[in-house]
């Protein structure tokens, strides 16, 4: 027992989490009729709960897990993975019937036409009492998580933002407070009020479907479950104090130290392969940095539009293209970060502490 | 409208889930009320009033036993008799009745007329005065008229009024005299049970009823409900949310409910009294619970009325467990201010009691206190309010006292050569007793013994001049005062200063009889006084005290240091400010000696020992430790506990741990020799501790307001300054002063040859003379062999101390003293005739009569004229008993009377002060002449 926990615990870490999760992630993606299969689906689902029950056994595992606080989490783990499921099935179904040439599911279903009572009315009632009950029974069994007066001296360790912010507070870890903290929030709320306009073309809306959207669905949820759920549970379960990285049965300690030994792109670039001190001027000691981002962002775009995307480029135009390759590498740029800090120990690519710039 | 609707979905498993979820909900909110209206202390207040319905039903039973029975028969036989009697009576009685209410129904219509009139009266009034500063006569003169008219009404309706109201007394009257022996009788037999009547409606309080469960049924208890939260809200004290601030509000007395009720000191927890109602809640106590509630003294959450969530601390591991049974109880992580545990309760005395040196009715915080102030805590850790002087012996001479060799064994465990040491083991403790810490710390005591030898200036000593002899020695040491303050032999009525045995195994003869004979000789600032002894005494008292060796000690050896240690150790101290090559450079340069001298030095610094001794080269330096003056209130997060799980994690437990173990929360840390916890070992017993501890936690940053604090007054701050000194110089420790015993009284005999009682010093004698007599002591008991010793105050300290003993027999202090009274030839005549006949001098002389015993002896009369108060003088001749009880000075005028009724008129009083005046100017011619006292130090 205890040395399955043990091989978790050393096992678990942000890359090796990090990764699990876009493999199965792209697995889903690959094989959606295999993997959303019931008996499939129905293993990766006992695997989860057999897993929090196992952990349940461990007494730290259960105090972290079934912290008052952390309940909706675990809950949000299961309802995610109930609709992303319920969605590819229905996607997955529908796929099969339009390449037999039957009309989707929705449209069938559509067509059929029933009283609003007592057919829906009387149901969604019967639903409202259970959901009622479920939120008295909740209140009655889990004390509210009342903690200390709030002292503006004494700050909690670990201090946490709010669970739907957790993901931002991950990528503290990896980005500025600048980028992970304005620039993300901003470009993820600007992205998602830009997709519509992006993609605007009306074909597959009003049924679930994946093969004739396999791109932009992947991409959204790449972003909702790699970036956003994924580094919620990490936050959540797997970050303890000073923010330190700790396996689910490993106990949480404020004086685990771990070393600090991140450097940043211009020592990499002037120290170790060159072999020559920093330059003074911080622009010239900055410029591979620049020059990284500049092929990232201006010329390997400028290559796909002719090459790759040349196609995709024509169809929705100059200025649609250029956002939506804007996004979408902002949104590559996050994991590629972090693999470069996890392979690395990558700091910063540009880093300017005389202005506090860092990227 | 349709009639028929088309079913395309059957409803029947709808409506079996409607059911379901009904159902289930139904029993959730049923659940909730529930689990919403029972409540912990609703149990308790239940219980409590079980307990008291016991208790009021044994009461009862007394109650009945202790009524007359014989009389309650008798009045209950008479009463049925009277009764009969009014029986009989029934008809005329019946008319007398209706009578009665006729009249009352007259007298209340006429009240209620007399009533309306004035109603109308009164307004029209307000209406007149009304128009009439507004000018408007017309208006104003017509309600004057109906004023004026209805005046005449009104005056009628009184009349009448009054006369119903007569009638009626009269009818009632009437009515009386048929029933008079009926009430007067039903009065007698309540009064035979009246207390039966009170404890039953006592029981009626508490007992238990349907009537009751219902109103506090849930839903219900809003109205009345006989349970009910209690709650005391002190509006002077707050409760800080850091955001916001509340006034503190105490709910403890919703499950203690018998807290501040005398008569319940048996009843089970936590119904209980107090165990200080004389100091603690009761109103006409110092501390009445509504103006302090209860968590300012005992911490914890005031406002939870739940055994956990009032944030209850169990005094040790044995009840945390009891209790987790019994109550369920779990530590509050959530309240930082938790519950002190009842051991250490005294530490809240200080939140309002500060700046005294004692605080009253809280012996284990000034246990604490003392102790801290003993073993020299204030020379590391720095406490606002407690600055202290040095509790060490001054090195700055040592060369001339002590070998290298001997202080090298000494800093091994200072407790190996003497156990009743104060000075605390420093090195060779469990984090730096493995070998290489152990060679580390051999170096760095051979580098202080280095250090201290060549930093310290010789003394010019003395050889003993005379051969001593130790038996005589002995006996100077139990009899003329240094029990006063040192252990010696198997005489330990003090611990003031240090043991003096196995001195002949540390010290030289000339050493010490230097030091007896003149202690500032070779420590200016030492404590110890001078007893003013002979070059005899001296030599004697020396020769005994260096008879003793300590033959253990004797055998060791220091250890072996090696070189390289010595370079290691000097090269980690300067490593710490330079780069390590140039500290070896530099290292290389030095020779052997210097490396022993550099690494002497720095320990010296870095373990603090000049925070208790005085040193050549650290006269400026900072104290070490962390200041200690909010440690009580520091957050517990801020202690570190290292890898010590076995201990509760409180304040309370580390602060306990580290003074029993200093060196514990090193265990099992990688660290470097010289980053290793260093506070030393002093070897507290589980009550010492347990003490200072007590006073750490006292140690809080309080907001408490002023009005709250017990707010010293000048007189009081200069009493606490006094308090201090004979703190500091252990006055104590042979006289009676300040409501404390003089503890060498516990080892003398015959309690004549004690030193003096000095309660009610200040009214006694005369500033002048006290301040003098400190400074410089002369002998006022000739008998006593016990020494005044010279202390050699300062004009401060001197001052201070006169002033110390006035306030505490609140006196003003005058330096000029009282004006000699007015007297006459006829009275200085009768007092010499009385002073003759009451054989003063028997007992009063500068020269005793050996055959009488010490108990009978007095102090010499001749000094009274310079010492005494001349109205203390009276005081004492009157009764010397109130003064100083148990005195052997006998009371010549018993009630206040005098038997010589021939002399001043009888007059007891003219008599005393007759004696008085005689004594202001007696002098008999051959006694010896004193040294004059200066009267008037203050215009010096």
């Amino acid at each position: 027992m205890d040395a399955i926990k043990e091989a978790i615990n050393s096992f678990c870490s942000p890359v090796a989490i990090f990764t699990t999760a876009i493999f199965m992630f792209a697995l889903f993606m690959a094989f959606p009729k295999q993997m959303t299969n019931k008996w499939v689906a129905g293993a990766i689902g006992l695997g989860v709960v057999g897993f929090f029950i196992f952990g349940m056994q461990d007494a730290h595992f259960k105090d972290i897990v079934g912290k008052a606080d952390n309940l909706p989490i675990v809950g949000m783990i299961f309802i995610f993975g109930y609709f992303t499921w319920f969605a590819m099935k229905k996607a997955v179904e529908n796929d099969e019937r339009i390449a037999a040439g039957q009309p989707t599911w929705e449209k069938t279903e559509s067509e059929e036409k029933v009283l609003v009572f007592p057919y829906l009315i009387y149901i969604e009632f019967v639903i409202a009492l259970l959901y009622a009950a479920a939120l008295v029974y909740w209140a009655i069994l889990v004390q509210a998580p009342l903690e200390d007066p709030a002292n503006p001296t004494l700050s909690p360790n670990p201090s946490k933002a709010p669970w739907y912010f957790l993901g931002l507070q991950e990528m503290l870890v990896y980005f500025d407070p600048w980028l992970a903290g304005v620039l993300f929030p901003t470009v993820i709320i600007v992205g998602l009020c830009a997709i519509p306009y992006i993609d605007n073309d009306p074909k597959t809306s009003g049924y679930y479907c994946f093969k004739q959207r396999r791109w932009a669905i992947t991409a959204f949820m790449f972003g909702f479950w790699i970036l956003w759920l994924v580094l919620i549970m990490v936050g959540t379960f797997l970050r303890g104090p000073n923010w330190n990285f700790f396996g689910p049965f490993e106990v949480w300690t404020a004086h685990k130290v771990v070393p600090l030994i991140n450097v940043n792109l211009s020592e990499f670039f002037y120290i170790k392969w060159l072999g020559i001190a920093l330059p003074q001027n911080w622009f010239i000691r900055e410029l591979p940095g620049f020059a990284a981002l500049f092929i990232y962002f201006i010329l390997i775009p400028k290559a796909l539009e002719r090459t790759v995307f040349k196609k995709l480029y024509e169809r929705i135009g100059a200025a649609r293209y250029h956002i939506l390759i804007a996004l979408t590498f902002m949104m590559i740029a996050l994991p590629l970060k972090m693999y470069f800090r996890w392979a690395f120990n990558l700091k910063y690519i540009i880093a300017i502490p005389e202005f506090f710039f860092n990227i | 409208m349709p009639s028929k609707l088309p079913i395309l979905y059957n409803l029947k498993k709808t409506h079996f889930w409607f059911a379901v979820a009904s159902v289930i909900l139904l029993i959730g909110l049923v659940w909730m009320v529930f689990k919403d209206s029972s409540r912990e202390w609703k149990g308790y207040q239940r219980r409590f009033m079980a307990y008291m319905e016991q208790k009021a039903e044994n009461e009862l039973q007394e109650a009945q036993k202790a009524v007359d029975q014989k009389q309650l028969e008798k009045l209950n036989a008479d009463l049925e008799a009277a009764k009969k009697a009014v029986a009989e009576n029934a008809k005329a009685i019946k008319t007398a009745k209706g009578e009665f209410e006729q009249a009352t129904f007259k007298a209340d219509n006429a009240k209620a007329n007399f009533q309306n009139l004035k109603q109308f009266q009164d307004s029209d009034k307000y209406f007149y005065e009304e128009h009439r500063v507004a000018g408007e006569i017309e208006q104003a003169q017509s309600y004057w008229d109906k004023i004026q008219k209805r005046e005449v009404e009104l005056e009628q309706a009184k009349l009448e009024l009054e006369q119903k109201q007569a009638e009626m007394d009269a009818k009632k009257a009437a009515l009386g005299t048929w029933t008079a022996k009926e009430t007067e009788l039903e009065r007698e037999i309540a009064r035979l049970t009246r207390d039966i009547t009170t404890v039953e409606s006592k029981i009626k309080k508490y007992k238990a009823t349907l009537a009751k469960e219902i109103l506090n049924a849930p839903m219900l208890d809003f109205i009345n409900p006989s349970l009910r939260i209690q709650q005391i809200v002190v509006e002077n004290l707050h409760e800080d949310y850091f955001f916001a601030k509340a006034e503190k509000v105490d709910r403890c007395v919703t499950c203690h409910l018998g807290i501040d009720k005398a008569g319940l000191e048996d009843a089970p927890v936590p119904f209980n009294t107090h165990p200080r109602l004389d100091l603690f809640l009761s109103a006409n106590s110092p501390h009445p619970m509504e103006e302090f509630g209860c968590t300012s003294c005992h911490s914890g959450s005031g406002h939870s009325v739940s055994f956990t969530t009032a944030a209850h601390t169990p005094r040790n591991e044995q009840q945390a467990e009891e209790w987790k049974k019994k109550y369920h109880w779990e530590e509050m992580h959530h309240w930082a201010d938790k519950m002190l545990p009842m051991q250490y309760t005294e530490a809240s005395c200080a939140k309002c009691h500060q700046g005294t040196v004692e605080v009253p009715e809280a012996p284990k915080l000034n246990e604490g206190r003392k102790l801290a102030e003993t073993y020299g805590c204030f020379g590391c850790h720095k406490v606002e309010g407690f600055e202290r002087w040095k509790v060490g012996p001054g090195l700055e001479h040592v060369q001339s006292k002590l070998e290298p060799d001997w202080i090298v064994r000494w800093l091994q465990n200072p407790k190996d050569f003497r156990s009743s040491t104060k000075m605390p083991q420093i090195f060779h403790l469990s984090n730096t007793s493995d070998p290489a810490s152990m060679e580390k710390s051999n170096a760095a005591i051979a580098g202080i013994a280095a250090y201290l030898m060549k930093h310290s200036a010789p003394v010019v000593l003395e050889e003993p001049p005379v051969k001593g002899d130790p038996a005589k020695g002995q006996e100077l040491i139990e009899t003329i005062g240094c029990l006063g303050c040192h252990t010696v032999g198997g005489n330990a009525a003090n611990h003031h200063g240090p043991e003096l045995s196995g001195l002949g195994s540390k010290v030289k003869a000339d050493w010490l009889y230097s030091w007896l004979k003149d202690p500032k000789h070779y420590y200016a600032k030492t404590r110890m006084p001078n007893l003013r002894l002979s070059d005899q005494e001296a030599s004697d008292i020396t020769s005994y005290l260096l008879q003793d060796k300590n033959e253990k000690f004797e055998s060791t050896r220091a250890p072996y240091v090696k070189p390289e240690a010595v370079h290691d150790l000097a090269l980690v101290f300067m490593t710490g400010r330079m780069r390590y090559e140039d500290a070896e450079k530099e290292l290389e340069k030095m020779s052997y000696e210097d490396q022993l001298q550099l690494v002497g030095e720095k320990t010296i610094a870095h373990q603090g020992c000049f925070g208790c001794h005085d040193i050549a080269g650290f006269e400026d330096a900072k104290k070490i430790g962390t200041e200690l003056s909010f440690e009580g209130s520091k957050d517990l997060s801020k202690f570190d506990f290292g890898h010590v799980h076995e201990i509760e994690h409180s304040r309370h437990a580390w602060i306990f741990q580290k003074l029993k173990q200093p060196r514990i929360f090193d265990r099992d840390r990688v660290k470097p020799y010289h980053e290793k916890f260093k506070m030393p070992w002093f070897g507290f017993t589980d009550e010492q501790a347990e003490a200072v501890t007590t006073f750490v936690l006292s140690l809080q940053k309080q907001d408490i307001p002023l009005k709250m604090q017990k707010v010293l007054s000048e007189s009081e701050q200069e009493t606490e300054a006094g308090r201090l000194l004979v703190s500091k110089f252990n006055c104590n420790g042979c006289h009676t002063v300040d409501g404390h015993e003089g503890k060498v009284r516990s080892i003398i005999e015959d309690l004549g040859n004690a030193p003096p009682v000095l309660t009610g010093e200040g009214a006694k004698v005369r500033e002048a003379w006290l301040y003098h007599f400190l400074d410089q002591p002369v002998t006022i008991r000739p008998w006593l062999k016990y020494r005044m010793p010279t202390f050699g105050f300062v004009h401060e300290e001197l001052t201070t101390l006169v002033s110390f003993f006035d306030h505490l027999s609140n006196m003003k202090t005058n330096y000029i003293g009282d004006e000699m009274p007015v007297t006459s030839q006829e009275k200085m005549e009768a007092g010499q005739q009385l002073f003759e006949m009451f054989q003063c001098m028997k007992c009063h002389k500068s020269n005793p009569d050996p055959a009488l015993s010490a108990s009978f002896l007095a102090p010499d009369l001749v000094m009274a004229k310079h010492r005494l108060r001349s109205d203390w003088i009276v005081d004492w001749v009157y009764d010397p008993q109130a003064l100083q009880e148990g005195t052997m000075m006998p009371g010549f005028f018993p009630d206040g009377q005098t038997y010589l009724e021939d002399v001043l008129g009888g007059d007891a009083r003219t008599q005393i002060e007759a004696i008085r005046d005689y004594l202001m100017v007696f002098e008999p011619g051959k006694e010896k002449e004193e040294k004059p006292v200066q009267d008037h130090p203050a215009q010096q």
